[in-house]
Protein backbone atom coordinates (compact mmCIF):
# COMPACT_ATOMS: atom_id res chain seq x y z
CA UNK A 1 0.00 0.00 0.00
CA UNK A 2 2.66 2.75 0.62
CA UNK A 3 3.97 4.93 -2.44
CA UNK A 4 7.14 3.27 -3.47
CA UNK A 5 5.35 -0.19 -3.51
CA UNK A 6 2.22 0.86 -5.93
CA UNK A 7 4.03 2.89 -8.06
CA UNK A 8 7.03 0.22 -8.89
CA UNK A 9 4.16 -2.04 -9.41
CA UNK A 10 2.31 0.85 -11.48
CA UNK A 11 6.24 1.08 -13.68
CA UNK A 12 6.34 -3.02 -14.16
CA UNK A 13 2.76 -2.74 -15.82
CA UNK A 14 4.17 -0.07 -18.16
CA UNK A 15 7.11 -1.91 -18.26
CA UNK A 16 5.74 -5.16 -19.56
CA UNK A 17 3.44 -3.05 -22.66
CA UNK A 18 6.98 -1.75 -22.93
CA UNK A 19 9.01 -4.54 -23.47
CA UNK A 20 6.40 -6.21 -25.58
CA UNK A 21 6.04 -3.18 -27.82
CA UNK A 22 9.37 -3.87 -28.54
CA UNK A 23 9.20 -7.63 -29.25
CA UNK A 24 6.69 -6.56 -31.74
CA UNK A 25 8.99 -3.91 -33.44
CA UNK A 26 11.58 -6.27 -34.65
CA UNK A 27 11.93 -8.40 -37.52
CA UNK A 28 11.90 -11.87 -35.88
CA UNK A 29 12.96 -13.28 -32.49
CA UNK A 30 15.58 -11.44 -31.10
CA UNK A 31 17.58 -11.50 -27.00
CA UNK A 32 16.54 -9.91 -24.12
CA UNK A 33 20.29 -7.71 -24.65
CA UNK A 34 18.38 -6.28 -28.13
CA UNK A 35 15.19 -5.17 -26.06
CA UNK A 36 17.21 -3.68 -23.42
CA UNK A 37 19.09 -1.47 -25.99
CA UNK A 38 15.68 -0.82 -27.87
CA UNK A 39 14.20 0.05 -24.57
CA UNK A 40 17.51 2.81 -23.95
CA UNK A 41 19.91 2.95 -21.31
CA UNK A 42 18.45 3.10 -18.10
CA UNK A 43 16.90 -0.96 -17.68
CA UNK A 44 18.94 -3.12 -15.80
CA UNK A 45 19.38 -6.41 -18.18
CA UNK A 46 17.80 -8.29 -15.14
CA UNK A 47 14.60 -6.15 -15.00
CA UNK A 48 14.45 -6.64 -18.93
CA UNK A 49 14.71 -10.97 -18.23
CA UNK A 50 12.26 -10.17 -15.49
CA UNK A 51 9.52 -8.79 -17.60
CA UNK A 52 10.21 -11.26 -20.37
CA UNK A 53 9.42 -14.13 -18.16
CA UNK A 54 6.53 -12.47 -16.54
CA UNK A 55 5.38 -12.32 -20.47
CA UNK A 56 6.20 -15.72 -20.95
CA UNK A 57 4.10 -16.79 -17.83
CA UNK A 58 0.90 -14.63 -19.05
CA UNK A 59 1.46 -16.13 -22.48
CA UNK A 60 2.00 -13.37 -24.70
CA UNK A 61 5.52 -13.96 -25.42
CA UNK A 62 7.37 -17.53 -26.42
CA UNK A 63 11.25 -18.63 -26.35
CA UNK A 64 13.56 -20.63 -27.83
CA UNK A 65 16.62 -21.16 -26.70
CA UNK A 66 19.54 -20.32 -29.15
CA UNK A 67 23.26 -20.82 -28.29
CA UNK A 68 23.80 -19.54 -24.37
CA UNK A 69 20.72 -17.43 -24.27
CA UNK A 70 17.04 -17.53 -25.36
CA UNK A 71 15.42 -15.23 -27.85
CA UNK A 72 11.94 -13.84 -27.76
CA UNK A 73 9.26 -13.96 -30.49
CA UNK A 74 5.99 -12.21 -29.48
CA UNK A 75 2.45 -14.03 -29.70
CA UNK A 76 -0.05 -11.15 -28.95
CA UNK A 77 -0.10 -7.61 -29.02
CA UNK A 78 -0.61 -5.23 -26.01
CA UNK A 79 -4.32 -5.28 -26.19
CA UNK A 80 -4.45 -8.60 -25.78
CA UNK A 81 -1.84 -8.13 -22.66
CA UNK A 82 -4.49 -5.24 -21.15
CA UNK A 83 -6.98 -7.79 -22.03
CA UNK A 84 -5.37 -10.41 -19.81
CA UNK A 85 -4.83 -8.53 -16.94
CA UNK A 86 -8.57 -7.07 -17.06
CA UNK A 87 -9.71 -10.76 -16.84
CA UNK A 88 -7.68 -11.68 -13.95
CA UNK A 89 -9.00 -8.36 -12.31
CA UNK A 90 -12.39 -9.02 -13.09
CA UNK A 91 -11.96 -12.84 -11.80
CA UNK A 92 -10.56 -11.90 -8.58
CA UNK A 93 -12.41 -8.99 -7.00
CA UNK A 94 -15.47 -9.64 -5.56
CA UNK A 95 -16.54 -5.97 -4.79
CA UNK A 96 -15.68 -4.33 -7.91
CA UNK A 97 -19.95 -3.44 -8.28
CA UNK A 98 -18.92 -0.42 -6.68
CA UNK A 99 -16.57 0.36 -8.94
CA UNK A 100 -16.97 -1.29 -12.28
CA UNK A 101 -20.83 -0.45 -13.74
CA UNK A 102 -21.07 -3.47 -15.69
CA UNK A 103 -23.18 -3.09 -18.53
CA UNK A 104 -25.13 -6.28 -18.09
CA UNK A 105 -25.32 -8.76 -15.20
CA UNK A 106 -25.59 -12.41 -15.20
CA UNK A 107 -28.82 -13.84 -16.36
CA UNK A 108 -30.43 -16.57 -13.68
CA UNK A 109 -32.27 -19.06 -16.30
CA UNK A 110 -35.69 -17.77 -15.79
CA UNK A 111 -34.53 -14.49 -16.63
CA UNK A 112 -33.11 -15.83 -20.23
CA UNK A 113 -37.01 -17.17 -20.89
CA UNK A 114 -38.69 -14.21 -20.17
CA UNK A 115 -35.67 -11.86 -21.73
CA UNK A 116 -35.83 -13.43 -25.09
CA UNK A 117 -39.81 -13.55 -24.96
CA UNK A 118 -39.25 -9.19 -24.38
CA UNK A 119 -36.65 -9.04 -27.32
CA UNK A 120 -39.21 -11.11 -29.56
CA UNK A 121 -42.01 -8.51 -28.85
CA UNK A 122 -39.38 -5.65 -29.93
CA UNK A 123 -38.36 -7.43 -32.98
CA UNK A 124 -42.42 -8.07 -34.04
CA UNK A 125 -43.10 -3.91 -33.15
CA UNK A 126 -40.88 -3.52 -36.03
CA UNK A 127 -38.04 -1.11 -36.27
CA UNK A 128 -39.51 1.75 -38.29
CA UNK A 129 -42.34 3.09 -35.60
CA UNK A 130 -40.58 4.72 -33.62
CA UNK A 131 -42.52 7.71 -32.53
CA UNK A 132 -44.59 5.54 -30.94
CA UNK A 133 -42.49 5.46 -28.26
CA UNK A 134 -42.39 8.64 -26.96
CA UNK A 135 -38.63 9.48 -26.83
CA UNK A 136 -38.98 13.38 -27.37
CA UNK A 137 -39.91 13.81 -23.68
CA UNK A 138 -37.23 12.96 -21.87
CA UNK A 139 -35.07 14.59 -24.24
CA UNK A 140 -37.10 18.12 -22.75
CA UNK A 141 -36.98 17.05 -20.12
CA UNK A 142 -33.61 15.35 -19.33
CA UNK A 143 -31.67 18.84 -21.28
CA UNK A 144 -32.77 21.12 -18.48
CA UNK A 145 -31.70 19.04 -15.18
CA UNK A 146 -28.22 18.27 -16.85
CA UNK A 147 -25.28 19.81 -14.57
CA UNK B 1 -36.12 10.45 26.65
CA UNK B 2 -36.20 6.58 26.29
CA UNK B 3 -36.06 4.50 23.38
CA UNK B 4 -35.92 7.25 20.92
CA UNK B 5 -32.08 7.96 21.14
CA UNK B 6 -32.08 4.03 19.58
CA UNK B 7 -34.28 5.49 16.32
CA UNK B 8 -31.89 6.36 14.25
CA UNK B 9 -30.15 2.72 14.34
CA UNK B 10 -33.73 0.91 13.37
CA UNK B 11 -34.92 3.86 11.48
CA UNK B 12 -33.75 3.42 7.64
CA UNK B 13 -36.11 0.18 7.89
CA UNK B 14 -38.94 2.83 6.79
CA UNK B 15 -36.45 3.62 4.02
CA UNK B 16 -37.65 -0.03 2.43
CA UNK B 17 -41.16 0.63 0.69
CA UNK B 18 -39.60 4.30 -0.44
CA UNK B 19 -36.85 2.19 -2.36
CA UNK B 20 -39.17 0.07 -3.88
CA UNK B 21 -41.73 2.88 -4.56
CA UNK B 22 -39.16 5.08 -6.26
CA UNK B 23 -37.96 2.32 -8.01
CA UNK B 24 -40.68 1.70 -10.02
CA UNK B 25 -42.46 5.13 -10.43
CA UNK B 26 -40.15 8.08 -10.54
CA UNK B 27 -37.45 9.04 -13.12
CA UNK B 28 -34.38 6.94 -12.56
CA UNK B 29 -32.45 10.18 -12.27
CA UNK B 30 -34.32 11.02 -9.47
CA UNK B 31 -34.84 8.34 -7.82
CA UNK B 32 -30.93 7.01 -7.85
CA UNK B 33 -30.08 10.83 -6.88
CA UNK B 34 -33.33 10.89 -3.60
CA UNK B 35 -32.73 7.15 -2.47
CA UNK B 36 -28.59 8.07 -2.30
CA UNK B 37 -29.47 11.37 -0.02
CA UNK B 38 -31.50 9.17 2.21
CA UNK B 39 -28.74 6.37 2.86
CA UNK B 40 -26.49 8.81 2.85
CA UNK B 41 -27.99 10.81 5.71
CA UNK B 42 -29.25 7.75 7.81
CA UNK B 43 -26.34 6.10 7.62
CA UNK B 44 -24.35 9.12 8.63
CA UNK B 45 -27.51 9.43 11.68
CA UNK B 46 -26.89 5.81 12.48
CA UNK B 47 -22.82 5.96 12.74
CA UNK B 48 -23.18 9.17 14.78
CA UNK B 49 -25.84 7.50 17.23
CA UNK B 50 -23.53 4.61 17.62
CA UNK B 51 -20.31 6.62 18.38
CA UNK B 52 -22.43 8.82 21.21
CA UNK B 53 -23.91 5.83 22.90
CA UNK B 54 -20.39 4.26 23.09
CA UNK B 55 -19.44 7.65 24.86
CA UNK B 56 -22.28 8.29 26.99
CA UNK B 57 -22.42 4.13 27.53
CA UNK B 58 -18.26 3.73 28.54
CA UNK B 59 -17.02 6.58 29.46
CA UNK B 60 -16.80 5.69 33.31
CA UNK B 61 -15.88 2.81 33.08
CA UNK B 62 -12.66 2.26 34.79
CA UNK B 63 -9.99 2.09 32.29
CA UNK B 64 -11.40 4.09 29.54
CA UNK B 65 -9.43 7.11 28.32
CA UNK B 66 -12.48 9.14 27.77
CA UNK B 67 -12.63 11.91 30.64
CA UNK B 68 -15.77 10.52 33.02
CA UNK B 69 -17.52 13.97 32.68
CA UNK B 70 -18.69 12.59 29.24
CA UNK B 71 -20.94 10.26 30.62
CA UNK B 72 -22.31 12.15 33.87
CA UNK B 73 -25.47 10.99 35.33
CA UNK B 74 -27.81 13.26 33.82
CA UNK B 75 -26.12 12.56 30.18
CA UNK B 76 -26.96 8.54 31.18
CA UNK B 77 -30.55 9.28 32.61
CA UNK B 78 -30.90 9.68 28.76
CA UNK B 79 -29.89 6.74 27.71
CA UNK B 80 -31.85 3.58 28.38
CA UNK B 81 -30.18 0.72 29.63
CA UNK B 82 -26.76 3.13 29.07
CA UNK B 83 -24.51 0.26 30.19
CA UNK B 84 -25.17 -2.36 28.22
CA UNK B 85 -25.79 0.12 25.06
CA UNK B 86 -22.94 1.33 25.39
CA UNK B 87 -20.76 -2.25 25.70
CA UNK B 88 -22.76 -3.46 22.90
CA UNK B 89 -22.22 -0.23 20.76
CA UNK B 90 -18.56 -0.60 20.87
CA UNK B 91 -18.24 -3.82 18.86
CA UNK B 92 -20.64 -2.60 16.41
CA UNK B 93 -18.66 0.99 16.02
CA UNK B 94 -15.69 -1.22 15.15
CA UNK B 95 -17.47 -3.48 12.81
CA UNK B 96 -19.11 -0.16 10.67
CA UNK B 97 -15.61 1.02 11.18
CA UNK B 98 -13.87 -2.11 9.74
CA UNK B 99 -16.86 -2.46 7.11
CA UNK B 100 -16.42 0.59 5.77
CA UNK B 101 -12.83 0.66 5.62
CA UNK B 102 -12.06 -2.26 3.51
CA UNK B 103 -15.21 -0.99 1.20
CA UNK B 104 -12.70 1.77 0.26
CA UNK B 105 -9.51 0.17 0.31
CA UNK B 106 -11.18 -2.59 -2.10
CA UNK B 107 -12.47 0.63 -4.33
CA UNK B 108 -9.40 2.11 -4.60
CA UNK B 109 -7.32 -1.38 -5.18
CA UNK B 110 -9.91 -2.20 -8.05
CA UNK B 111 -10.03 1.20 -9.57
CA UNK B 112 -6.20 0.81 -9.36
CA UNK B 113 -5.61 -2.43 -10.86
CA UNK B 114 -7.52 -1.58 -13.71
CA UNK B 115 -6.10 1.65 -14.65
CA UNK B 116 -2.59 -0.82 -14.42
CA UNK B 117 -4.24 -3.25 -16.41
CA UNK B 118 -4.79 -1.11 -19.02
CA UNK B 119 -1.42 0.76 -19.21
CA UNK B 120 0.11 0.96 -23.04
CA UNK B 121 -3.40 1.27 -24.78
CA UNK B 122 -2.95 4.52 -25.44
CA UNK B 123 -5.06 7.59 -26.29
CA UNK B 124 -9.15 6.49 -27.10
CA UNK B 125 -11.29 6.85 -23.93
CA UNK B 126 -12.64 3.42 -25.65
CA UNK B 127 -10.26 0.40 -24.91
CA UNK B 128 -11.10 -2.56 -27.25
CA UNK B 129 -9.93 -5.45 -25.57
CA UNK B 130 -9.33 -8.99 -27.62
CA UNK B 131 -10.96 -11.28 -25.24
CA UNK B 132 -13.65 -14.08 -25.77
CA UNK B 133 -15.83 -13.23 -22.73
CA UNK B 134 -18.69 -10.85 -23.54
CA UNK B 135 -18.44 -7.42 -21.01
CA UNK B 136 -18.30 -4.18 -20.88
CA UNK B 137 -17.50 -1.47 -18.33
CA UNK B 138 -17.71 1.95 -17.51
CA UNK B 139 -14.08 2.72 -15.54
CA UNK B 140 -14.15 6.25 -13.37
CA UNK B 141 -11.64 8.20 -13.32
CA UNK B 142 -10.45 11.82 -15.33
CA UNK B 143 -10.81 11.06 -18.20
CA UNK B 144 -12.86 7.78 -17.75
CA UNK B 145 -12.87 5.28 -19.82
CA UNK B 146 -14.93 2.55 -21.32
CA UNK B 147 -13.84 -1.30 -21.44
CA UNK B 148 -15.80 -3.74 -24.17
CA UNK B 149 -14.35 -7.03 -25.58
CA UNK B 150 -14.35 -7.84 -28.94
CA UNK B 151 -16.52 -10.76 -27.96
CA UNK B 152 -19.40 -8.04 -27.23
CA UNK B 153 -19.18 -6.00 -29.49
CA UNK B 154 -18.84 -8.84 -32.20
CA UNK B 155 -22.13 -9.84 -30.94
CA UNK B 156 -24.40 -6.21 -31.79
CA UNK B 157 -25.23 -4.69 -34.57
CA UNK B 158 -23.96 -1.04 -35.51
CA UNK B 159 -26.74 1.04 -33.71
CA UNK B 160 -26.79 -1.28 -30.50
CA UNK B 161 -22.98 -1.02 -30.33
CA UNK B 162 -24.02 2.90 -30.45
CA UNK B 163 -26.21 2.22 -27.76
CA UNK B 164 -23.90 0.74 -25.63
CA UNK B 165 -20.99 3.37 -25.67
CA UNK B 166 -24.11 5.78 -25.07
CA UNK B 167 -24.76 3.82 -21.70
CA UNK B 168 -20.83 3.98 -20.64
CA UNK B 169 -20.45 7.29 -21.20
CA UNK B 170 -24.40 8.56 -19.35
CA UNK B 171 -22.25 5.97 -16.76
CA UNK B 172 -19.02 8.67 -16.48
CA UNK B 173 -20.48 11.83 -17.33
CA UNK B 174 -22.96 11.62 -14.23
CA UNK B 175 -20.49 9.94 -12.29
CA UNK B 176 -22.43 7.33 -11.46
CA UNK B 177 -19.88 5.48 -9.25
CA UNK B 178 -19.67 8.09 -6.57
CA UNK B 179 -23.63 7.64 -6.24
CA UNK B 180 -22.51 3.97 -6.04
CA UNK B 181 -19.84 4.40 -3.36
CA UNK B 182 -22.07 5.91 -1.26
CA UNK B 183 -25.13 3.80 -0.98
CA UNK B 184 -22.56 0.32 -0.89
CA UNK B 185 -20.70 2.57 2.03
CA UNK B 186 -24.53 3.12 3.91
CA UNK B 187 -25.05 -0.02 3.87
CA UNK B 188 -22.30 -1.19 5.70
CA UNK B 189 -22.85 1.51 7.81
CA UNK B 190 -26.09 0.09 8.67
CA UNK B 191 -27.66 -3.38 6.97
CA UNK B 192 -30.66 -2.55 6.94
CA UNK B 193 -29.90 0.06 4.27
CA UNK B 194 -29.20 -2.77 2.08
CA UNK B 195 -32.39 -2.58 0.39
CA UNK B 196 -31.58 1.30 -0.84
CA UNK B 197 -27.93 -0.34 -2.02
CA UNK B 198 -29.72 -2.53 -4.14
CA UNK B 199 -32.15 -0.31 -5.98
CA UNK B 200 -29.75 2.50 -6.17
CA UNK B 201 -27.66 0.33 -8.49
CA UNK B 202 -30.41 -0.57 -10.44
CA UNK B 203 -31.88 2.84 -10.40
CA UNK B 204 -28.28 4.15 -11.79
CA UNK B 205 -28.46 1.55 -14.58
CA UNK B 206 -32.11 2.58 -15.35
CA UNK B 207 -30.60 6.20 -15.36
CA UNK B 208 -27.96 5.43 -18.16
CA UNK B 209 -30.59 3.19 -19.83
CA UNK B 210 -32.40 6.59 -20.52
CA UNK B 211 -29.44 8.45 -21.38
CA UNK B 212 -28.43 6.13 -23.72
CA UNK B 213 -32.36 6.06 -25.37
CA UNK B 214 -31.95 9.70 -25.58
CA UNK B 215 -28.73 9.93 -27.62
CA UNK B 216 -29.43 6.97 -29.78
CA UNK B 217 -33.00 8.39 -30.47
CA UNK B 218 -34.96 4.98 -30.24
CA UNK B 219 -35.74 3.07 -27.28
CA UNK B 220 -36.26 -0.38 -28.55
CA UNK B 221 -32.42 -0.23 -29.92
CA UNK B 222 -30.78 0.30 -26.47
CA UNK B 223 -33.57 -2.78 -25.50
CA UNK B 224 -32.21 -5.04 -27.88
CA UNK B 225 -28.43 -3.98 -26.65
CA UNK B 226 -29.38 -5.18 -22.93
CA UNK B 227 -30.99 -8.06 -23.78
CA UNK B 228 -28.15 -9.31 -27.03
CA UNK B 229 -25.52 -8.36 -24.13
CA UNK B 230 -26.99 -10.44 -21.24
CA UNK B 231 -27.79 -13.67 -23.29
CA UNK B 232 -23.88 -13.05 -24.75
CA UNK B 233 -22.34 -12.85 -21.36
CA UNK B 234 -24.78 -15.58 -20.28
CA UNK B 235 -23.49 -18.26 -22.51
CA UNK B 236 -19.87 -16.64 -21.66
CA UNK B 237 -17.64 -19.82 -21.11
CA UNK B 238 -16.44 -18.41 -17.75
CA UNK B 239 -18.41 -19.02 -15.32
CA UNK B 240 -16.72 -17.03 -12.91
CA UNK B 241 -17.71 -13.41 -14.33
CA UNK B 242 -21.29 -14.56 -14.19
CA UNK B 243 -21.16 -15.57 -10.53
CA UNK B 244 -21.85 -12.73 -8.75
CA UNK B 245 -24.85 -11.13 -9.59
CA UNK B 246 -27.85 -13.16 -8.13
CA UNK B 247 -30.75 -11.25 -8.89
CA UNK B 248 -31.43 -10.68 -12.62
CA UNK B 249 -32.43 -6.57 -13.23
CA UNK B 250 -32.04 -7.15 -16.62
CA UNK B 251 -35.45 -8.02 -18.02
CA UNK B 252 -36.60 -5.73 -16.14
CA UNK B 253 -34.56 -2.87 -17.38
CA UNK B 254 -35.56 -4.09 -20.81
CA UNK B 255 -39.45 -4.20 -19.99
CA UNK B 256 -38.89 -0.37 -19.11
CA UNK B 257 -37.41 0.62 -22.43
CA UNK B 258 -39.71 -1.39 -24.39
CA UNK B 259 -42.68 0.82 -22.15
CA UNK B 260 -42.81 4.28 -22.74
CA UNK B 261 -40.47 6.78 -21.83
CA UNK B 262 -40.65 7.88 -17.90
CA UNK B 263 -41.64 11.30 -16.99
CA UNK B 264 -38.55 13.77 -16.69
CA UNK B 265 -38.96 16.26 -14.08
CA UNK B 266 -42.49 15.81 -12.78
CA UNK B 267 -42.90 13.72 -9.50
CA UNK B 268 -46.70 11.64 -10.42
CA UNK B 269 -49.94 13.88 -8.93
CA UNK B 270 -50.87 13.43 -5.51
CA UNK B 271 -54.35 12.39 -6.19
CA UNK B 272 -53.54 9.50 -7.84
CA UNK B 273 -53.24 5.86 -5.92
CA UNK B 274 -49.30 5.82 -7.54
CA UNK B 275 -48.96 9.52 -6.57
CA UNK B 276 -50.35 9.28 -2.96
CA UNK B 277 -48.18 6.21 -2.32
CA UNK B 278 -44.97 7.59 -4.02
CA UNK B 279 -45.51 11.11 -1.85
CA UNK B 280 -46.68 9.50 0.96
CA UNK B 281 -42.88 7.39 1.00
CA UNK B 282 -41.52 9.90 0.10
CA UNK B 283 -42.61 12.09 3.14
CA UNK B 284 -42.10 9.05 5.20
CA UNK B 285 -38.67 8.77 4.15
CA UNK B 286 -37.56 12.30 4.77
CA UNK B 287 -39.79 12.40 8.12
CA UNK B 288 -37.61 9.01 9.21
CA UNK B 289 -34.43 11.25 7.95
CA UNK B 290 -35.28 13.82 9.98
CA UNK B 291 -36.50 11.76 13.18
CA UNK B 292 -33.00 10.09 12.72
CA UNK B 293 -31.19 13.34 12.49
CA UNK B 294 -32.70 14.67 15.94
CA UNK B 295 -32.37 11.67 17.77
CA UNK B 296 -28.71 12.16 16.65
CA UNK B 297 -28.32 15.82 17.56
CA UNK B 298 -30.46 15.72 20.28
CA UNK B 299 -28.03 13.40 22.01
CA UNK B 300 -25.49 15.08 21.02
CA UNK B 301 -26.60 18.16 22.45
CA UNK B 302 -27.06 16.47 25.68
CA UNK B 303 -23.74 15.19 26.22
CA UNK B 304 -22.65 18.76 25.17
CA UNK B 305 -24.34 20.40 28.16
CA UNK B 306 -23.76 18.43 30.59
CA UNK B 307 -19.96 18.48 29.65
CA UNK B 308 -17.65 21.02 30.79
CA UNK B 309 -16.03 21.26 27.61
Amino acid sequence: MTTPHRRARRRQGELEGQVLGALREADGPVTAAWVQERLGGDLAYTTVVTILTRLLAKDVVSRERRGRSFVWTPTADVARLAALRMRRLLDGERDREAVLTSFVTALPPDDEQVLRALLETADAQGPTERTSCGNTEPTAADGGTEH
Amino acid sequence: MGLFVFLPLVLPLSAWPVARLAELHLHPRTATRLLTWVAAVMAGCSTLCLALLVVVGTAQLPGNPLPDGWAGPEVRAAVPRDGVAGRAAIPALGLVAAACGRTLWRHGRVTRRARRALTGLRGAPVAVLPDATPYAYALPGTPGRIVVTTALLGGLAPAERRALFAHERAHLAARHHRHLLAVHLAARANPFLRPLRSAVVYTAERWADEEAARAVGDRRVVARAIGKAALLSSAAPTPTLAALAATGPVPRRVAALLAPAPAGRRWPPVFTAVGAAVWGAAAGAVASAMSSANSAVTLFLILHTATPL
